[in-house]
């Protein structure tokens, strides 16, 4: 593993208007791991999404991809150099059928020039997709399409995929299964960052996490010790 | 919370009157003709504009239908001195008219969001147009074609002065019609329905209803300036009245002063008269050049002069004064 | 205005149907991937139909042929046009673009006024009065052309909106502008290319529109109000929805030509359409 960080975030602040979303925030997310971040819904965890996605841009402060500096980069940049983000709520294209919306996914350069092969690795990933591949995304189950939007997320061709709220309204053995299959695309070498309000069940899953309040870092560390820590089991798990 | 600040400061008030009351004189005491031509004209874009703002400005109704308005109690008026209806009455009623209209139109329009209302709206002065053209309710046939009417009977013999006064009453009488509307809980309904439609729904704003007394008292009182705009004219025909012009003409005043603002029409129908003296030699290009005017202050200064004045301190005192 | 011969005005506006459900595209397009319902794209299929009468009569060229030369005039407006006043409109408010859209529609106006007089003009080409037969009635060729036209534009950007990359960036971001920018779509271009696209199918319909009915410069109205009633009849988002709104309001221009003559067939697409916007306004057929 390389000791500089996939992703390193400094000292952001991020305003929607003059509403301040984000205070001076830092984090990294390592290659090859999977990253967690926990908070609230009213945390600022989509906000920093997007952010990092360049769909918003901080005030101050940088944000670090590979080296290279990309805060004030447009979307459609950061996309291609290799990050993707699979909504909260999935997103997926109501009117298309799900190859269509994985075919969507591989709309940048980059992407398009690895399409036939990531398609298959989506397939093999998740084998209900490949099966309903014809079939109007709108008329898929909860689970299945979040299947298909990270399937989609994958076809960016990403070193980094975040996904926001991945367990959102889906039962539980659906939600394993999904993270099931997070560890295998983690195994493929795709860095995973996700954003959950499902403590318990994120530092299971995850390597190391952030807790995330009022739009600032208040704890970090690896999932073994924030499951140790004596204020999550309070705050999270009333222990 | 019964009727806010409806009562106007009596300083406010005079601050109406005395200048109204002043301009009155305007044709008695021997300026020329173009002067009270022009405070003719600038109250009764006043109004109108007034009116408009009230829809697009404060309750986002982008309404395109100001000329079937005028044109409908227009024609009741000027109608109605053929059939021997004093114009009183006929200015009146030819307001009601247009306000009953609007109430008609209103179930037909409100069911659209913003885009399509104003499609919708623009529409209805175009089919109002065909249909006076084609029909002639009272008199015979004209030779030669065309289908405009001429004001008859006592009506035509009007002292100029008196149909000057009206025009005043109306303009004045809008900016405080918009005074108390814009204070009162019709106008903080409005500014609710304007920010977020479902919001205000929710909580208990009936926006159907709101939509239709704003759009019935912009019809009216819009019909009542375009009365008296005919009863000086002498003569009233389908292509100029129900004609696109006065919806430009309309909204560059408001556009121009300041959309959503007390102050914009009145400032914007001074420029906007001005502009129509200006360009009158260029009528062929009028429409170019004020359509090209609308396009340029709606993206450098959407705010329009009163933007511009509220930058500077004064201006803001003094109006904050007389909010009271 | 025989009352015996009903086929031919259903003919006529079956074939007219075409014509207006391509008028219809632009406006459709535009809205479904701006949400901004274009005021002024009566006046630019207006001014698409003198640019093609100024190709006939000044260059010589015919104006079908002449498309080499209007299409892309008429995209670089529509770019233009997206890039530089609707786009800043949307972020100033909600009556911005309806405002601006309205001045635009009226310095276009006045500006063909100015060139071309209101002088009422026609696209005459050879084959203009030509005639074809059917069912034993004789029809009007430039009507045949509007419905194939209709159709072949039609199937032309379905084929396009669901086969190339730039077609299905503008069909994601029609239904969702912000997943579209997650999967790295360009939106800001993707509107360009969207007006300049609808300007395209606007130059199209304004050549044949020259080619079957007289125009002046103030047509754009009556225009917009076609394109409109097509949309709303046929419902958003649905091709065949417009379509078939564009047949159905060629059959009520055509019948009511029939029934109550030529002056009143304005007048009653006119209530028509209000009618369907009272009682109505989801269409047909909407999604």
């Amino acid at each position: 593993m390389q000791t500089e960080p996939l992703l390193k975030i400094q000292n952001i602040e991020v305003f929607h208007g003059t509403f301040q979303a984000i205070w001076g925030l830092s984090l990294e997310v390592r290659r090859g791991e999977a990253c967690a971040l926990i908070g609230a819904n009213t945390a600022g965890k989509s906000t920093l999404l997007d952010t990092i996605n360049g769909v918003l841009h901080p005030a101050t402060g940088s944000i670090e991809f590979m080296g290279q500096e990309i805060s004030k980069l447009d979307s459609f940049e950061i996309v291609d150099l290799g990050i993707t983000q699979v909504p909260e709520g999935r997103r997926l294209f109501p009117e298309m059928t799900v190859l269509e919306n994985l075919m969507m996914g591989s709309y940048t350069p980059n992407a398009r020039k690895h399409c036939k092969e990531n398609l298959e690795r989506v397939f093999e990933l998740f084998p209900k997709v490949k099966d309903r591949q014809k079939q109007l995304a709108k008329t898929m189950s909860g689970g299945e399409q979040q299947m298909v939007a990270i399937g989609r997320g994958l076809m960016a061709h990403p070193q980094l995929i975040m996904i926001d709220e991945l367990s959102l309204g889906l039962a539980p053995i659906i939600v394993d299964e999904i993270f099931k299959t997070i560890h295998k695309i983690k195994a493929q070498g795709v860095t995973v960052l996700f954003v959950e309000q499902n403590v318990a069940k994120t530092l299971m899953e995850a390597d190391r996490a952030y807790i995330i309040e009022t739009g600032k870092v208040s704890l970090s560390g690896t999932a073994t010790e924030l499951r140790n820590d004596k204020n999550i089991r309070k705050a999270y798990f009333g222990v | 919370m019964m009727g806010t600040k409806m009562r106007i400061k009596p300083t406010v008030l005079l601050g109406y009157l005395v200048p109204t009351v002043l301009l009155a004189f305007l044709p008695m005491a021997g300026f020329p003709r173009a002067w009270t031509l022009y405070v003719f004209l600038f109250a009764i874009y006043l109004a109108m504009a007034n009116m408009w703002n009230l829809l697009a400005g404060y309750s986002g109704l982008v309404s395109l239908c100001q000329p079937a308005f005028l044109g409908i109690a227009g024609y009741a008026m000027v109608i109605g001195t053929w059939l021997g209806i004093p114009w009183g009455i006929g200015l009146l009623g030819g307001a009601v008219i247009a306000g009953v209209f609007a109430l008609l139109l209103s179930n037909a329009v409100f069911r659209l969001t913003g885009v399509y209302f104003s499609i919708g709206t623009l529409v209805v002065p175009e089919a109002l147009r065909m249909v006076f053209y084609l029909w002639r309710p009272v008199g015979g046939a004209l030779q030669g074609g065309g289908s405009g009417y001429m004001v008859k009977g006592a009506a035509a013999l009007l002292p100029p002065s008196y149909i000057y006064w009206m025009a005043l009453l109306v303009g004045v009488g809008s900016m405080i019609i918009m005074r108390i509307v814009l204070r009162s809980n019709l106008g903080l309904g409005l500014a609710a329905i304007r920010d977020n439609e479902r919001s205000a729904a929710a909580c208990g704003v009936d926006v159907f209803r709101l939509k239709v007394y704003t759009f019935v008292i912009s019809a009216t009182i819009t019909g009542l300036a375009g009365g008296i705009y005919f009863l000086n004219m002498g003569y009233i025909e389908p292509s100029a009245t129900f004609n696109v012009k006065w919806t430009m003409a309309i909204l560059l005043a408001t556009v121009i002063g300041g959309i959503r603002t007390e102050e914009g029409p009145f400032f914007g129908s001074l420029v906007t008269v001005f502009l129509y003296f200006l360009l009158a030699r260029y009528s062929g290009y009028s429409l170019l050049i004020q359509g090209v005017i609308l396009i340029v202050i709606m993206l450098l200064s959407p705010q329009g002069i009163v933007g511009m004045l509220r930058k500077m301190r004064w201006y803001r005192n003094l109006t904050a004064y007389s909010e009271g | 205005m025989g009352h015996g011969d009903l086929v031919t005005p259903i003919l006529m506006g079956v074939m007219l149907g075409g014509l207006y459900a391509l008028t219809a595209l632009g406006l459709s397009m535009v809205f479904g991937v701006m949400r901004v319902i274009n005021l002024a794209h009566g006046d630019l299929v207006v001014l698409a139909s003198y640019g093609s009468y100024a190709v006939l009569t000044i260059l010589g060229i015919d104006p079908v042929v002449g498309l080499i030369i209007t299409i892309p005039i008429m995209f670089a407006i529509g770019v233009l046009i997206q890039k530089y006043l609707m786009s800043k409109a949307v972020t100033i408010g909600a009556e911005a673009p309806l405002i601006i859209a309205f001045g635009l529609s009226l310095v276009i106006q006045n500006t063909n006024q100015i060139m071309w007089t209101p002088l009422s003009r026609g696209i005459n080409t050879s084959y203009s009065q030509a005639s074809f037969y059917l069912f034993h009635r004789q029809l009007p060729m430039t009507y045949l052309m509007d419905l194939i036209v209709g159709i072949v534009v039609m199937l032309a950007l379905r084929e396009f909106l669901k086969r190339t990359y730039m077609g299905r960036a503008i069909d994601a971001t029609a239904q969702d502008p912000r997943a579209s920018r997650l999967m790295g779509v360009n939106t800001k271009r993707i509107y360009y290319y969207a007006f300049g696209i609808a300007m395209v199918s606007a130059a199209i319909a304004g050549t044949f529109l020259g080619m079957t009915f007289p125009f002046t410069p103030t047509s754009g109205t009556t225009f917009l109000t076609i394109a409109f009633g097509t949309v709303i009849i046929g419902g958003l988002g649905s091709m065949m929805g417009t379509f078939l709104g564009g047949i159905i309001l060629g059959l009520v221009q055509t019948l009511s030509a029939y029934f109550l003559g030529a002056n009143a067939q304005m007048l009653v697409l006119y209530i028509v359409i209000i009618a369907i916007l009272a009682f109505r306004p989801q269409g047909l057929f909407g999604r």
